[in-house]
């Protein structure tokens, strides 16, 4: 399935923040990143925790992926949940619909019962608003005009 | 899969290093990660064996100039160039922005190199794209080597295609070639993002 590019509006991006607040409240969870599945950090929210989330990202997506290829071998569509248990962070990931996955970063003041729970919830509501985001037609303003001479030119320069 | 965000005002991309396995994918990323000055480069991340081989892939990402009030982001992906790892280098080239192929330019990687191109061709194709639709680059590496084949050699067995791509020559392990080659791909990347021009492919499609 070809993926579908995605251009997230300001008023997708509040949306979306509401429901991953929302998610972390209920849950008691610490962290909420909405990834798609080729590993870009689509949204976040959280306690502000210096975490590497481009790297967490792109590292959840592509153990997603790979749980999903070997439910496959077994003849599975996917597994919609992976977690994964530290001695003091844990870390939830789930489906939010064909392209996008919900991860949850959360310690011993929940369980993953809990963030089971109100991560299937949120999945709900985030895939509307992607849905919604996606159906959009893309919008021209700044990106009508093909880039310019001074816009074309190398991005880093050397001496390298 | 280009992914524009309005509320951050940032444009991120994801560009693949394809190629057969030691043509020095992984060798591009660490000259990358040495040069780029901490503001526009995030960690390195190498999934390898014990043996220094890519098991699942290499990542960084790096950020470019802002461009009409969008910053841009890359962010760079290696895939395992050994046969048996096909499934692993499926999975990484999903939501691929744009493509580099490494080819090794030693004569008697000839057939790695083929065999990598078209398995890259039947990867894309499980994803209903083709090379024609992606940002496309090619890299002739190891060009410091003695045993290598002549570039116009090289193009007539990997860029004989209707439409042809840039290309460079490279010795990533001494960082030749290695910024040229990144700076055109991103360049394409980023331009298929205005004028219309991804409308137009998406249509074509």
């Amino acid at each position: 399935m070809k993926p579908r590019d995605m251009v997230i509006q300001e008023e997708d991006a509040t949306r979306i923040t509401q429901i991953l607040t929302r998610f972390l409240g209920d849950s008691g969870a610490g962290e909420a990143l909405l990834i798609d599945r080729g590993g870009q950090l689509l949204a976040m929210d959280g306690v502000s925790r210096t975490l590497d989330t481009v790297s967490i990202s792109a590292l959840a997506a592509a153990a997603f992926s790979s749980t999903a290829a070997m439910a496959q071998l077994l003849g599975e569509t996917e597994f919609t949940m992976l977690f994964h248990e530290g001695a003091k962070w844990s870390i939830h990931v789930s489906t939010v619909d064909k392209e996008a996955i919900l991860l949850a970063v959360f310690d011993e003041r929940t369980t993953v019962g809990m963030v089971r729970v109100f991560a299937k919830e949120a999945s709900r509501a985030v895939g509307a608003v992607l849905g919604e985001a996606r159906a959009r037609p893309r919008p021209a303003g700044e990106f009508a005009a093909p880039l310019n001479a001074a816009e074309s030119g190398p991005a880093w320069t050397p001496p390298y | 899969m280009s992914v524009i965000n309005y509320a951050k005002k940032i444009i991120d991309f994801k560009i693949v290093y394809y190629g057969p396995g030691l043509a020095g994918k992984t060798a591009n990323l660490q000259h990358i990660h040495r040069c780029l000055p901490h503001d526009n480069k995030g960690n390195m991340i190498s999934l390898a064996t014990g043996d220094d081989r890519t098991l699942y892939f290499d990542f960084l990402p790096v950020s470019a100039l802002t461009v009409r009030g969008f910053e841009t982001r890359f962010q760079l992906y290696t895939v395992p160039g050994q046969v048996q790892y096909n499934m692993t280098r499926r999975l990484v080239l999903r939501g691929v922005d744009g493509l580099v192929f490494v080819a090794d330019s030693q004569f008697e990687r000839l057939r790695e190199n083929v065999e990598s191109l078209r398995n890259l061709e039947a990867n894309l194709r499980e994803y209903e794209c083709t090379l024609d639709e992606i940002p496309y680059v090619l890299q002739y590496n190891k060009r410091d080597l003695p045993n290598v084949a002549p570039v116009e050699y090289l193009e007539f067995v990997l860029n004989h295609r209707a439409k042809r791509v840039p290309f460079f020559e490279a010795s990533a392990i001494e960082g030749k070639g290695v910024f040229d080659t990144l700076n055109t791909v991103s360049r394409m990347a980023l331009a298929s993002e205005f004028g219309g021009a991804r409308e137009a492919r998406n249509e074509a499609s």
